[in-house]
Parts: C-alpha cells; sequence; structure tokens
C-alpha cells in the first residue's frame, strides 16, 4: 500500500468513526426513517424580533429556502397607523429590519417594502420607524399613496370580490413574504395575516361595501401568495384596535409565529390573542370563509408546529 | 450720466428675497419648507390690520413715510407677481413695444378712495368680502394655491415617474385634491386682471382697486425720499413717462405723482441724463409738488376734484388711523349678528348644516370675518382636507376654507393651519388644545349603515376615530354596531372620510358654529399581562 493510498483511507475511516449512527440506529429498530421535517408552522416565544427571526426561519430551512438569488422580493408589514412603535399599532420595526437584511443576504436583488396607510402615509412610515429601518438594511421603502401605484388584477375565486387594484410592487415581485402584527380590530374582530392584505389594495371601500370579511378571504385567493407569514406578536393591541388609544391597550407577549399557511397562522394567532383577550372564532368569521376557498386550515392538529421557548 | 442705477437693482433683489419664499410656500405640496416662512405672510398689511399687529402697521406705516411705497415693489407678492408678467410680456420686444409702451394718466383718486372707504366701512360691519376680492396678498395667494401649486404637482409627477422607473421613490406621485371650482375661477378671474392690466396699464390695480395700495397712497404722498425731477439735466424726452408703470410721471410738466409711485427707479434706469432721482425731499416741499400736480392734471377739472380730494382724504386719514381698532369692532358687531343669526338657525330648517371651520378659528362668525381667502391652510394641510367653498353656504363664506371630509380627515395633533394663519383667523393652539376642540359631532344614521342593511361587519368609522368616541357595541349575533359618546368627539371627520356607504355616508360631522373643549380620553391604566404559553 502507498503512502498516499493509506492516508486517503486513513481520512476515510476516520470520518466514518465520528459519524453518529444514532438515527440509523433508531430507525433500524422502529423500521421507520425519521429524516427531520420542516415543520408547517414555528412559534417562538422569549426573544428579541430579530433572535426570534433567526430561530423560526432557521427551523423552517433557512431564508434560503424561500428567496432565491436575484429575486425582487416584497416585504409587507403592517404601517397603517401614525403610532410609535410601543404602541403595537404597526409591524416591529426592528423585525422588518432583520427581514429585509435576510432577504439581501439571500441574494435578494432588491427588496420593497410598502404599505397602503390609513393616517397620512409620511407620518406613518416615519413615526412606525418602518422607513429608517428599511432604509439602514438597505431596502427600498415605496410610496402606497396614490392610485397611480396600483394595477388591476383578476381575482378568481372570490366569492365578493373578482377584481382588485393591487400595488404594482407586489404584482412584479418574484416574491412577497406577509409581516402582520397581532391586533384586536374594530371591524374584522382580529387583524392579523389575512387582515393584512387589505394594505396591498388600492380600494378598501369596495371591502367595506360587500361584506368586509368575506372580501377579506377573497383578497387572499389572489394567485400570488407570500412564501411565507410573519406574524410579529412582540407586542400585541388587545382592545381599542386597530389605532389604539394608549399603552393600556398593548400587551408585551414577545412571540412570533412563522407558517406559510395563512389560515393555520391566523388560527394560532388567535388562540394566541385570547391568552390576553377573549375572542371567538365565529367573530372572526375570514377564517372559517378562508378555510371554505381552501387556503388553509383553522384545525391546528393536522398541522406540525414547532414550539420555541427562549 | 446715470446715477443711483443700483437702485432698481437693489429693489429686484429685495423682490426676489421676498417672493420666491412666498411663492415656494404657497407651491411646496410635500411641506420641503419649514412652517416658519409663514412670518413672509404676517407681515403682509391686510393680515396685518385684521389681527390687529399694531408694530407691523406701524413699521409699514413709517415705511411707507420714509421711502414711499416700497411696500408694492418688494414686501406685496401680488405687486411683484405684476412685474413678473410684465417681465414676461416684454420679452423679445423691442423697448418701445415692451417696457416703454405707458403714458401718464391722471390718478382715479375718486375710485380708489371709494373703494377703500367703502373696503372699510364694510369690514367694521362684518362684511369681509370686498376686502377678500380686493386684499392683494389673498388673491395672490388664491392664484399660486390654485393654478401655480397643480401645476408643480403635475410636474413633479411626471418626474417622480421617470425616477420610478430607476427605483427611486425621492419623489412621489400626488394627487390635486384641495382645488375647487369656486377657488380656480376667483385665481384665473385675478390673474386674468392681472395680465390685462399689466399689459396695458402697468399698476393700475394697485393705484386703482387695491385698498392696500390706496391707504399707502394715503402716506407715501408726503413720503421723505421721493423720486422727483432734476429740471436741469431732463431733455424733455419721455423715457421715463413711458417707463412707468404706475403711470404717475408727467414728463411734460414734470412732476411725479407719489401717491401712485411704487418705487421700482425704472424711471431712474431709463434716464440716460440723471434727469430723474431719488433723494430726501424735505416735508415742506412736498406742499408745492401737490400744487404742482393739482394745477397739472386738475387744469379743466376744476377745483371740485381738489376739494372732494381733500374731503377724501381727511376721512380716509381717519379711518386708516383707526385701522388697529377695526378688527375689534368688527369682532363685537359680528358677535351681535351671530346672535341673531343662531336664533334664526335655530328656527328655519336643519338640512342645510354650516361648514365646519377649521380648529383654532373659535366660531363660524369670527372665521367668516377675519379669513380672507388667501388659501395658505388650504395648502399647508398635510392631509388636504381644507377645501375652499363655493357658494354653498353663502356669499360671505365664499372661498374661505372648510373641512370636507370627503376622503381625508383632521390629523388628531396637528395645528399646522392655525401656525401658518396670517389673519389669525385660525387662532395658534397647542397639541393638547387641539385634541381636546371640538369643531362639530359625529352624528350616526343606523339606517343607513352597513351593518344594518347588509348584516355585514364594518366598524371602517370606530378603526378611524383617535378617541374612540365612536366606538363598536354587540349588535345582533358577532355583530357590532358604531355607537357615538359626544363628550369625546372632536369632529376630526375621521369617520365620515371613511364611510363607505354612498350616496350619503351613515355617520356625519355635524358643524359646531361654536367650538367646543372636550376632555381628553382618559388615560387607562397599564396591566402588566403575563402569558408564557402559546395557546395553540
Amino acid at each position: 500500500m502507498k503512502r498516499r493510498d493509506f492516508l486517503k483511507t486513513s481520512v476515510v475511516a476516520g470520518a466514518a468513526l465520528s459519524l453518529n449512527f444514532e438515527g440509523l440506529q433508531a430507525a433500524l429498530i422502529t423500521n421507520t426513517v425519521a429524516v427531520e421535517q420542516i415543520p408547517d408552522m414555528v412559534a417562538v416565544m422569549g426573544g428579541e424580533p430579530e433572535v426570534m427571526l433567526d430561530k423560526a426561519i432557521e427551523t423552517l430551512g433557512g431564508i434560503g429556502k424561500y428567496v432565491k438569488k436575484g429575486q425582487k422580493v416584497v416585504i409587507k408589514p403592517n404601517i397603517g397607523w401614525d403610532r410609535s412603535p410601543e404602541m403595537a399599532g404597526n409591524t416591529n420595526p426592528k423585525l422588518v429590519k432583520a427581514l429585509v437584511q435576510k432577504c439581501l443576504a439571500a441574494g435578494a436583488e432588491k427588496v420593497t417594502v410598502f404599505d397602503h396607510t390609513c393616517d397620512n402615509w409620511q407620518k406613518c412610515y416615519e413615526t412606525s420607524g418602518i422607513a429608517a429601518a428599511v432604509k439602514e438594511a438597505g431596502g427600498i421603502i415605496m410610496p402606497g399613496n396614490d392610485e397611480k401605484y396600483y394595477k388591476e388584477v383578476s381575482i378568481p375565486n372570490g366569492v365578493n370580490l373578482k377584481s382588485a387594484k393591487i400595488h404594482e410592487a407586489l404584482v412584479e415581485a418574484d416574491v412577497w413574504i406577509n409581516v402582520p402584527v397581532l391586533k384586536n380590530h374594530g371591524g374584522a374582530k382580529m387583524t392579523c395575516a389575512m387582515k393584512n392584505y387589505m394594505g396591498i389594495v388600492w380600494d378598501r371601500r369596495f371591502f367595506h361595501q360587500n361584506d368586509l370579511q368575506q372580501c377579506i378571504a377573497d383578497i387572499c385567493t389572489w394567485q400570488k401568495k407570500p412564501v411565507l407569514n410573519i406574524v410579529d406578536a412582540y407586542r400585541i393591541m388587545h382592545q381599542n384596535g386597530p389605532q389604539g388609544k394608549s399603552a393600556a391597550d398593548v400587551a408585551v407577549l414577545k412571540s412570533l409565529i412563522v407558517s406559510p399557511n395563512i389560515v393555520a397562522i391566523d388560527t394560532a394567532a388567535l388562540k394566541l390573542f385570547n391568552q390576553v383577550k377573549k375572542l371567538d372564532m365565529e367573530a372572526v368569521s375570514h377564517l372559517e370563509k378562508g378555510e371554505n376557498l381552501k387556503l388553509g386550515s383553522t384545525d391546528l392538529d393536522k398541522i406540525t408546529i414547532k414550539r420555541i421557548k427562549i | 450720466m446715470k446715477r443711483y442705477n443700483y437702485l432698481k437693482g437693489l429693489r429686484v433683489f429685495l423682490a426676489i428675497l421676498f417672493f420666491v419664499p412666498i411663492l415656494l410656500f404657497f407651491v411646496d405640496f410635500a411641506g420641503v419648507l419649514p412652517n416658519d416662512v409663514h412670518t413672509l405672510l404676517h407681515i403682509q398689511l391686510m393680515p396685518a390690520l385684521l389681527c390687529g399687529a399694531a408694530g407691523i402697521i406701524v413699521f409699514q406705516i413709517v415705511l411707507a413715510l420714509l421711502f414711499g411705497r416700497i411696500y408694492c415693489s418688494v414686501i406685496c407678492p401680488a405687486g411683484v407677481l405684476q412685474d413678473v408678467i410684465n417681465r414676461l410680456f416684454c420679452i423679445g420686444k423691442k423697448k418701445k413695444k415692451g417696457i416703454r409702451r405707458f403714458k401718464y394718466h391722471k390718478a382715479a383718486n375718486v375710485l380708489r378712495y371709494s373703494l377703500l372707504l367703502i373696503t372699510v366701512v364694510l369690514g367694521i360691519f362684518g362684511f369681509m368680502g370686498l376686502a377678500m376680492l380686493l386684499d392683494p396678498y389673498s388673491n395672490f395667494g388664491r392664484i399660486a394655491t390654485n393654478l401655480f401649486r397643480p401645476v408643480v404637482m403635475w410636474g413633479n409627477n411626471i418626474l417622480a415617474d421617470l425616477l420610478m422607473k430607476m427605483d427611486n421613490y425621492s419623489l412621489y406621485h400626488v394627487t390635486v385634491s384641495t382645488v375647487t371650482a369656486s377657488g380656480l375661477i376667483a385665481a384665473i378671474a385675478a390673474l386674468l386682471v392681472f395680465i390685462v392690466l399689466v399689459i396695458f396699464r402697468g399698476r393700475l390695480f394697485c393705484n386703482t382697486l387695491c385698498p392696500v395700495g390706496a391707504l399707502l397712497s394715503l402716506v407715501s404722498r408726503y413720503s421723505f425720499f421721493r423720486i422727483s425731477f432734476d429740471k436741469d439735466a431732463c431733455t424733455h424726452c419721455g423715457n421715463c413717462e413711458h417707463t412707468c408703470k404706475a403711470e404717475a410721471i408727467n414728463s411734460k410738466d414734470l412732476t411725479v405723482d407719489t401717491s401712485r409711485c411704487v418705487d421700482c427707479f425704472n424711471c431712474i434706469s431709463s434716464c440716460a441724463k440723471g434727469g430723474l432721482q431719488y433723494r430726501f425731499k424735505p416735508f415742506s416741499k412736498k406742499e408745492e409738488t401737490a400744487v404742482d400736480t393739482i394745477q397739472a392734471t386738475g387744469k379743466d377739472n376744476i377745483s371740485y376734484s381738489a376739494n372732494s380730494r381733500r374731503t377724501f382724504l381727511a376721512t380716509t386719514a381717519t379711518v386708516a388711523v383707526s385701522m388697529p381698532i377695526v378688527s375689534v369692532l368688527a369682532d363685537e358687531v359680528s358677535q351681535g349678528k351671530g346672535h341673531r343669526e343662531r336664533k334664526r338657525n335655530r328656527n328655519c330648517n336643519r338640512e342645510q348644516w354650516p361648514p365646519i371651520t377649521p380648529p383654532g378659528s373659535i366660531s363660524l362668525e369670527r372665521f367668516k370675518d377675519k379669513c380672507t381667502a388667501c388659501h395658505i391652510c388650504v395648502v399647508r394641510c398635510p392631509s388636504q382636507v381644507l377645501r375652499p367653498a363655493g357658494l354653498e353656504y353663502g356669499f360671505d363664506y365664499m372661498l374661505k376654507p372648510r373641512l370636507a371630509y370627503v376622503s381625508s380627515y383632521c390629523n388628531y395633533e396637528c395645528t399646522v393651519c392655525a401656525d401658518v394663519c396670517p389673519t389669525r383667523a385660525i387662532m395658534p393652539l397647542t397639541k393638547e388644545e387641539k385634541a381636546t376642540t371640538q369643531v362639530g359631532i359625529a352624528t350616526f344614521f343606523i339606517n343607513r349603515c352597513i351593518v344594518k342593511t347588509e348584516g355585514t361587519d364594518c366598524g371602517a368609522c370606530s378603526e378611524h376615530c383617535p378617541t374612540q368616541a365612536v366606538h363598536m357595541v354587540p349588535y345582533e349575533g358577532t355583530l357590532t354596531i358604531p355607537s357615538i359618546d359626544p363628550d369625546l368627539c372632536i369632529g376630526c371627520g375621521g369617520c365620515e372620510s371613511i364611510c363607505p356607504v354612498r350616496p350619503m355616508r351613515a355617520i356625519i360631522i355635524k358643524a359646531n358654529t361654536e367650538h367646543k373643549f372636550v376632555e381628553k380620553p382618559k388615560e387607562e391604566e397599564v396591566k402588566k399581562v403575563e402569558v408564557d404559553d402559546f395557546g395553540f
């Protein structure tokens, strides 16, 4: 045996010896292969927004699984109100910042952030801290204040809503990530991932005129679905939503839920909400309507959930 | 020999210094300029008179007494606008057809002082219509707001679209939403008057229609520094007369009507011989000049005009001196009137609700008396909720801004309109005062509400209510319906602006003709919530 061959063999052998065969052994014993599966949903509690995001995305297979190199990415937070981050009126800017950074690190060509705000858009962008966060992270913050920015798309599977004008950044995007904040809502009863869709359309009056709950479910059937829904529950607004009056409306839960399944994530968010304030599933009827439109399941037993506490 | 040539340059320089910031302040739709620019509006004479700013009034009078009507060529944006129009008209024309096209006319004293007197008297009796229509600053404001600003906004949109293609969003698309038919008509009319008069008769507006010009002319005719002929140097070429926009130079009799001269100094520049000079002419000499003028101009006009003018002078001078108290007087008179009107309103139909006036305007009657419809509040309002009214609220509310909750509402803690209002028609107020000033009360029409008519969730009104005066209460099943707490409502219009019901909305703000104050919403105690389980 030549010395080179000997070295090669011993390196291979050494590597083989250091391998852990516990999984294989277990599989052999139970006669099944337990490959570490990616869960349908990840819920994290107890950390700062960016830390929880790291954990969740890692568990879901890393950002590269969702955002590919050279893609145009849109992140859609809730920036509806002229409220500071402590008031929980908008998505946490730290979360948005970390997410923009992740997408850019995954090689995204550009990351655009916008919302069709309720209050004056410049004030919302500024007071929420999101405009600054996006700029710091190297993303683009785009206005959504004018009908000009919205393009007509058809919603073939909608019950009441058959077409809508959707922000062009989204229409042109390769992938998008839905990043709502969990809040009480005077009209829809709860606003989370599904309700956050109302910030991508121009004409919201139609929604209110034609059964708000049904239209929320309808708009979620738009063919371009978010690759991930990331629910910010670091601070939630448990009453007087969606705008809030004071700090008394806010509860700090330090939580984050991530899932591609929009109905399931809203169901989970509702259960988390119920830890603070009672809110019936029937009242938030866009969940059931969403399920009827095959957008996902309200039965959390049907999906795999990974729960992480930090 | 050209002397004092720098005077015209100095005048142009100063005019730019005042005009450009004011113009930009009006067309700046993005709020780039600081609100402090409004100081330049407070020194305008009509606003100063209306809010009784004695210091500014005295300053302007002293300025006119010392140097003549510099105000009209430097401070007044309408005056400078007319100079700009004149300048544009001259482009590409030969001197004779362009710059040198005016000739001496007699002063239209009866007209200008009658107008001044009528304006003042009507003002005292609480009718501000004439002051509003004739005030040069307000006219400039309306032109800038309703004509220049939309043009700038369209330009911005074209640029924004181009930049957007390059992923640059430093400019953004804007919609022109505050221009109403009445505002547009008023602006076009004013601009047309300016253009036509400037082209044919120079500064005729300033010397006949303008009450500010007329008021200053009463002082400027005695001004210490004035333009006068150097009889030895003058060659009677007539260049100065043909250059004079105020048509105040009579080159035959070598007289300059200081009451109409706006100190543009074009005549001095036009004279190659130094035949005209701007110099200190002591008080005593004015009699002589005045008499000269009368003799020169009124030869065939007999003594009647001179007499009547003297009477006029006496009356108007008295009035001018009492101007600062006009606003106070007007306040008192209008208060009486307000009482009468309110009684009448109670008896009459309640269908036509009065306009909602901006927070800080205290009452509808007071606002009517103080506002000259310059529209600076309309352009500075960040939510574009102020819109000039037409004739729907009567002639005395014409062109004045009202809160129109068509597609936007009054920001909870915003006080911009009050900060910039030069006439104090909208009194300055703190954020706390603003957040508790009730300009109107939300009125709910349940039979129009979606929750009742369609049986579906809505709640858009409550969603937008900053004080939760409009809150959702249980209705049928899981449905909730709005309910109003009038003690919390400030009339901001959040609810009305977003209500989806058409053609008549289900929640509408009813104006308070006298603004009220409400309690600040009580701060709830912050309860610490401990959750350590997901709940799923």
